[in-house]
């Protein structure tokens, strides 16, 4: 089976018994064969498990038993998603032998929809560190071009779905993490807002900053994707309690009437992007207004002022709970985190305290901002992907991140392909809604896809070993 | 850019971490410290006394 599938279409086919998940899960795995000794997408790949998840799928389907959407539909976890009984590593030497007891409540809610477990996914090291060289297995690289990023710190999840070895995987997002691999890697990625979705189980980075998300091919899947992860979860102490939407009810009821607003000087003045995600934002925002929504600039504070608070909260509390291991194992780390986490140590109290307060102040400008809007649109990723060897120490310092202020603020949003620039690497836009309203964000990222021809495309690399 | 503080009062702050930090990554570090620098600052700017943090203080501990 050369076809790649998205959730949605392997789904419809499932259901209609015109597809086997043995025989879907069989042609991942060949495709992991293939190329992850060139992509490194996976530290774990567990193929004997998604083989009898597969089998058992099938056999309930047969039964007329199916669970839903994601019955027998082939997924990974960052390997910070606690598995019990499977090995999971943070990608660090400290954890190199770690094997949970328990679940991550989102892996057994996964596992509880009838998903096929593949394996654990590449990560920078404890989602911060990479991409690092000096660690018990290498990075992930981009199917795209493996010479280049993926952006992290999902990066196994983006590697493994642009190359089809899986049809949706899990990431985690604390500054970008979702997003940034999501855009670099050409597929889609969405950082719900804080409290969707349950961190328990999850190798904390920053209690406050951390979320839980779902990356895949399309739009429609990651819609697919959160139904089954997100929901109130007592094991959580950030988990909101509340009714969940039906994400993909009104996934294709289109933008018309839907008020955008374009953070212009994010991108264009705070962080200048490359020319051809210049080319792509300005492409959707037309896409948008042809499709009947109203478009216009929206402004906030500069994009160095979330960035500072942002990295302040987020530095402080990755410090807090890595200082015993940095006291007593530093040199275990890999140079990448270990450097920028140090950092930590720097930070007084009342600078933690003071980023605290700025924050309420631009969580309050957001909402004000947004109350004239359902939707923001803003650059996801600055440019295409570099080439893997030539990102510096201190990119998340250098410059400001445009994904970290949804972080701060806990806004939902998501990254979406909008097409191909220098060196044939994918680019990307960044749709952004209110607190828990990401339905309205499905409906326009959905809309954006759908009006787009980018979801045809696969990467060269896979394309070729499929032959 | 270079940071606003010498290294030899980098390196006393670098002592008080704790961290065993061997010379050549305290001066990697120290290189890169304007940058933490820039940041703190930004934080740090005046703020309404009555300004209360973003995490507000809940006696109902789920």
């Amino acid at each position: 089976m050369d076809e790649f599938l998205t959730i949605a279409a392997a789904s419809k086919l499932i259901a209609d018994k015109k597809l086997s998940p043995v025989e879907l899960t069989q042609a991942c795995i060949e495709r992991v064969k293939q190329q992850d000794a060139t992509l490194h997408a996976f530290i774990l790949p567990t193929h004997e498990r998604a083989m009898a998840d597969a089998r058992a799928a099938e056999a309930r389907i047969m039964a007329g038993q199916s669970r839903g959407a994601l019955d027998g539909i082939p997924i990974g976890h960052k390997d910070i998603y606690n598995t019990a009984g499977i090995r999971t590593t943070g990608h660090s030497r400290l954890l190199e032998h770690n094997v949970p007891d328990r679940d991550a409540t989102v892996v057994r809610k996964w596992a509880e929809a009838g998903t096929v477990m593949m394996g654990k996914l590449s990560t920078h090291e404890f989602a911060m560190g990479g991409p690092s060289f000096d660690l018990p297995w290498p990075p992930a690289r981009n199917p795209w071009n493996p010479e280049h990023f993926t952006a992290g710190s999902s990066s196994g999840t983006g590697a493994a779905v642009a190359a089809g070895f899986i049809l949706g995987g899990t990431g985690s997002d604390t500054g970008g993490s979702i997003r940034g691999p999501a855009a670099l890697c050409g597929i889609a990625g969405i950082k719900p807002t804080y409290g969707l979705v349950s961190r328990a189980g999850v190798l904390p980075l920053s209690f406050s900053m951390d979320h839980a998300g779902p990356m895949a091919w399309t739009v429609e899947d990651c819609a697919l994707l959160l139904q089954s992860m997100a929901g109130h979860d007592a094991a959580d102490p950030a988990s909101a309690d509340r009714s969940l939407p039906n994400f993909t009810a009104d996934i294709a009821k289109g933008v018309k009437g839907l008020r955008i607003g374009v953070v212009r000087h994010f991108f264009e003045t705070d962080n200048p992007v490359s020319p051809a995600t210049l080319q792509g934002i300005n492409h959707a925002v037309d896409v948008f207004e042809h499709l009947g929504a109203d478009v216009r600039d929206a402004t906030l504070s500069p994009l160095a002022e979330y960035h500072a608070c942002g990295s302040i909260i987020l530095t402080s509390e990755a410090y807090a709970i890595h200082e015993p291991w940095l006291k007593t194992r530093f040199n275990d780390y890999g140079e990448l985190f270990r450097d920028r986490l140090a950092f930590g140590g720097f930070i007084r109290a009342t600078d933690y305290v003071q980023a605290l307060r700025r924050r309420r102040t631009l969580c309050e400008e957001l909402k004000t901002a947004m109350a004239g809007f359902d939707i923001l649109v803003s650059a996801s990723q600055a440019a295409e992907a570099p080439l893997i060897t030539e990102v510096p120490k201190w990119a998340t310092m250098e410059k400001p991140s445009l994904t970290m202020p949804f972080n701060l603020t806990g806004y939902p949003a998501m990254s979406v392909c909008s097409g191909f620039g220098a060196g044939d690497l994918p680019i990307c836009v960044q749709l952004i809604a209110k607190p828990f309203d990401e339905s309205t964000l499905f409906k326009a990222g959905h809309a954006y896809e759908t009006a787009m021809s980018t979801r045809e495309r696969r990467p060269t690399l896979a394309l070729q070993e499929a032959v | 850019m270079k940071p606003s503080i010498s290294e030899a009062e980098f390196d006393l702050l670098a002592a008080q971490t704790g961290l065993p930090l061997n010379a050549a990554q305290k001066r990697t570090l120290y290189d890169a410290y304007w940058m933490l620098e820039g940041m703190i600052e930004r934080v740090n700017q005046p703020m309404p006394l009555d300004r209360e943090p973003a995490h507000t203080f809940n006696p109902e501990v789920r």
